[in-house]
């Protein structure tokens, strides 16, 4: 018997090789780190490897003597498995921003955790602050620190009453995608007289003040930022 | 294969009723993508949140639907169903347990663990223990005992959690299994054994092993990921618009905070390998609710009922749904008697 192309397969074919571009398209793109944390930024090659074997295979075992036509019903599911691929091609590069803040677990206990030890020294960074406030010996640890020169880039988040030059600094923390967010979050006072708008990245150089839950950074100086490659941080 | 397909023919011209229903879908994409190149959703906060979530749960999700969807394709090429069939003689009271045990050695999230599960049961494998291996892997492979340490290192209830959550999947996911497959019926688990089996025999009656492959692979994916895409873009909607902050209120109360943990489980849809992190986040709520957390998020949430309710037949996510939240329940309610 003759074999003829299976419009079924040729279609199924085609929506594993639109999955497998969109999983090449984020790592050469970068783009990877709007979605995944470092520690997972390995399943987006996995499954551009994994999509484009089953793309290829698919299409080379298109051609048969028995082919199956696709009905509407089929091309409406393989619609629902390409309509993600449309929507993160279509859309512009994007990360949390303030509209997320006010839906995730605040800055006490921000799913990571430091020992006492591990804060007594060295450079403090936002994801140190943050992760201090998960235990007794962090806070401690955290208050001998107090009034210590430290440098930290986030996003400007603008809260109504607060006094002038005060603002949220906000790093949103994931440890597998987006989904699990945390926030570490500082508040920034006497920043200089300067334009600043929510989602705006900044950088601010200060002094660090922890007081109870609340975590107050006396800033010298706050310079705006382009995005960071990598804009979440991972524990 | 699992896209619809009409009866194998002899020649390729396409319908033109189905013609239409491509054109259709074509269109409908071409659509969203114009919608939102017009709306720009960073100028529309809850928007963009809901697209960033959406695509965060898929681009992590789909390639572990990609091996899973492997694994079981090989599973179905390479080993004959006899195998299946000399475990299903296992004492019944060993079945169980080894599948349990099986899912150490399946370092996935639970995504990947739906294809293989359903291809064991296709295979023949008793329908309990396939239930117990799907619901197992997800919390007792090494990969998340592992996230759990990390996440709780530094605490007090350091071993509670890493030790409570591999006991409690273990215990729970052989109860639900045993539940499944005590079931009337429960033979019939697969929603659509007949469409399936009839399609792999035509395949397998004529072509090479690797087309076989490629049949079967390709058709586990196209299978799980419609229903993955539809539960991730209700997970992420629940997430743009319901606050975490929402079950802060019962923290302190002794079931309420477990059920209100296990509720958020079910509604925030998180991978197994992250959810410790975010599961230790809520510092109010005591070792118990969080275990509850941790045990029953893995085996039931909103991404998964989407992805049950297209595998298994009906009244299966509303009696696995019961069967894990009550057993679940009275385990921990358990730990915050001894623990508090």
């Amino acid at each position: 018997m003759n074999a003829h192309w299976s419009p079924a397969r040729v279609w199924t074919g085609l929506a594993l090789a639109a999955w497998a571009g969109l999983f090449w398209f984020v790592l050469v793109t970068g783009r990877t780190g709007l979605y995944l944390s470092s520690r997972t930024a390995w399943v987006v090659p996995l499954g551009g490897i994994l999509a484009t074997v089953a793309a290829v295979l698919r299409l080379a075992s298109a051609r048969t003597t028995r082919p199956e036509h696709l009905d509407a019903r089929g091309s409406w599911t393989l619609g629902v498995v390409v309509l993600p691929v449309v929507i993160l091609l279509a859309m512009p590069p994007a990360t949390l921003g303030t509209y997320a803040v006010g839906r995730r677990s605040g800055f006490v206990g921000s799913g990571v955790s430091a020992s006492g030890g591990s804060l007594a020294s060295g450079e403090l960074t936002l994801l140190d602050v943050a992760a201090a406030q998960s235990s007794a010996a962090g806070r401690a640890a955290l208050q001998r620190r107090a009034g210590e020169a430290v440098t930290f880039e986030g996003l400007v988040t603008l809260e109504s009453g607060a006094g002038p030059g005060e603002f949220k600094l906000t790093r949103f923390i994931i440890t597998c995608c987006v989904a699990d967010a945390t926030i570490a979050q500082v508040t920034v006072v006497d920043a200089p007289p300067g334009p600043l708008q929510d989602n705006d990245w900044v950088r601010v150089t200060g002094r660090l003040y922890p007081l109870g839950d609340e975590i107050l950074l006396d800033a010298s100086a706050v310079e705006p930022i382009p995005e960071p490659e990598r804009p979440y941080l991972t524990p | 294969m699992a896209v619809d397909v009409a009866a194998p023919r002899t020649r390729t011209p396409q319908a033109p009723a189905a013609r239409g229903g491509g054109l259709a879908v074509l269109g409908a994409l071409l659509l969203v993508a114009l919608m939102i190149h017009l709306v720009a959703p960073s100028r529309v906060g809850w928007l963009q949140n809901l697209l960033i979530v959406f695509g965060s749960l898929l681009v992590e999700a789909m390639p572990f639907i990609l091996l899973g969807a492997t694994i079981s394709a090989a599973i179905e090429v390479l080993v004959p169903s006899s195998t299946f069939a000399k475990l299903g003689r296992l004492p019944k009271g060993l079945q169980l347990p080894a599948a349990a045990a099986a899912g150490m050695a399946f370092p996935v999230c639970e995504c990947g663990s739906v294809p293989v599960a359903r291809r064991l049961a296709a295979k023949g494998l008793a329908p309990g223990a396939a239930i117990t291996f799907m619901l197992a892997a997800p919390i007792v492979n090494p990969v998340v005992i592992a996230s759990t340490f990390v996440a709780y290192r530094g605490r007090d209830t350091l071993w509670l959690m890493v030790i409570g959550r591999f006991v409690l999947g273990f215990v729970v996911a052989m109860a639900v299994g045993w539940v499944i497959g005590a079931l009337k019926g429960s033979g019939e688990l697969l929603r659509t054994p007949t469409q399936d089996v009839a399609t792999e025999e035509a395949i397998e009656g004529t072509e090479a092993r690797w087309r076989r492959f490629a049949g079967h692979l390709a058709g586990d994916v196209v299978f799980m990921a419609r229903f993955l895409v539809i539960g991730a873009f209700i997970a992420a909607a629940v997430q743009t618009f319901v606050p975490q902050s929402v079950v802060d209120r019962v923290a302190g109360l002794p079931i309420l905070s477990i059920v209100a943990m296990m509720l958020l489980a079910f509604l925030m849809s998180l991978c197994s390998e992250s959810d410790a992190f975010v599961a230790a986040s809520f510092v109010a709520f005591g070792p118990a609710a969080q275990l509850a957390f941790l045990v029953s998020g893995p085996m039931i949430d909103v991404k998964l009922s989407a992805l049950y309710a297209g595998t298994y037949r009906g009244g299966f996510v509303r009696t696995a749904t019961i069967a894990i939240f009550a057993t679940t329940l009275v385990l921990t309610m358990w730990i915050q008697v001894i623990w508090g």
